[in-house]
């Protein structure tokens, strides 16, 4: 007997993802995915970011980046509440292992949630958590040739950071060019250009967060 | 390699509504995949082996796996052209403006399944 099913692949995740949906918008908690390749700087960039931001807003975050726990004590120390989730070698989230962390939160008390996900370029693009802002990061040791080549990744990007540029003097990087491949590739999308380590541009990321709660 | 846990979640796709329908073993499982779903159809095909190979009851031994292919294609918002994106997909040739949206190659999908 031949069953014509014509079902998402990822139906299961999707069902997970709007009830976190539901859950994030009833505590009026604004939720940010936060992706890269491993080594860009998400937990640096969300370290600097708590610093700055935790007079302005109650922040978690949600660790997915490897099981081990460093990411989360690194966030914890700047003043966050953080919860790690085991992968245990998974390559990305889905919206269920967002979903298990949820009750460690009291979400009504919590204003900005950011989800660092698994360091990866690919696997977790397609995976809605119930987010409902995503951020890609990418950094200049790199190299320019990352837009293009995961196109589906900047695809979904609602913003994409460049970090590290205290290293442009250092390495090849052409700026311009990244601009020019984000336009072609997800023109919706913004950028904004930092160094998580000098601090550089981080002003702009912090309004555009503030951005977010001004819609 | 998320293809594995996506073939896990296809599998219980599957299997919930075999059961529902009563059937108790699988033969064939039929995918959409698209070329921009973020899938390789070499990992799921790989994928949908380990998976016979764990002697799940519900999957016959010699069960089997097709693939369709979805194309990228997009249409330019501004003249109307239908092309096949290359790397700068939301370019369209013509206009040469990023005016393309994506009208096919996202897909990722269960099309039917085949059983007893
Ligand atoms: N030079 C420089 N190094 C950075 C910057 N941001 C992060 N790093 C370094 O990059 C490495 C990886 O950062 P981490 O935040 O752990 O990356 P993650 O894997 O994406 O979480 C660490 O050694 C950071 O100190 C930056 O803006 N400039
Ligand atoms: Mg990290
Ligand atoms: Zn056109």
């Amino acid at each position: 007997m031949k069953i014509i099913l014509d079902q998402d692949a990822l139906f299961d995740n999707n069902k997970a993802a709007s009830f976190n949906r539901d859950i994030f918008a009833k505590s009026k908690t604004v939720v940010i995915n936060v992706m890269s390749s491993p080594g860009a700087g998400k937990t640096t960039l969300l370290e600097k970011t708590v610093s700055a931001l935790s007079n302005e807003f109650r922040i978690g975050v949600i660790e997915g980046d490897l099981a081990t726990e460093r990411d989360a004590e690194r966030i914890r120390a700047v003043g966050a509440k953080a919860i790690q989730i085991e992968t245990n070698g998974i390559c990305h989230l889905d919206a269920r292992m967002v979903s298990k962390a949820l009750p460690e939160f009291d979400l009504d008390e919590i204003d900005l949630l950011f989800i660092e996900n698994v360091g990866n370029l690919v696997c977790p693009s397609k995976f809605d958590l119930g987010q409902e802002h995503q951020v890609v990061i990418l950094s200049i040791p790199e190299g320019n040739d990352k837009i293009v080549k995961y196109p589906v990744m900047f695809r979904v990007a609602e913003l994409v950071i460049l970090n590290k540029i205290d290293l442009l003097p250092y390495l090849d990087f052409d700026i311009e060019q990244a601009k020019k491949d984000l336009q072609g590739v997800n023109p919706k999308s913004e950028f904004i250009q930092v160094s998580s380590k000098s601090d550089e541009g981080m002003e702009s990321w912090f309004d555009w967060i503030r951005s977010l709660f001004e819609r | 390699m998320h293809e594995v846990a996506l073939m896990g979640d296809i599998l219980d796709l599957i299997k919930n509504d075999a059961e529902k329908r009563n059937i108790k073993r699988v033969s064939k499982v039929e995918l959409v995949v698209g070329e921009l779903s973020n899938a390789l159809p070499d990992a799921l095909e790989m994928a949908f082996d380990i998976f016979k190979s764990r002697n799940i009851e519900m999957l016959q031994k010699d069960a089997e796996l097709i693939i369709i292919k979805e194309e990228a294609k997009a249409k330019c918002v501004l003249c109307g052209l239908e092309y096949h994106p290359s790397q700068h997909v939301a370019v369209c040739p013509e206009c040469n403006f990023p005016s393309g949206e994506l009208t096919a190659g996202e897909t990722l999908k269960v099309k039917s399944y085949q059983g007893e």
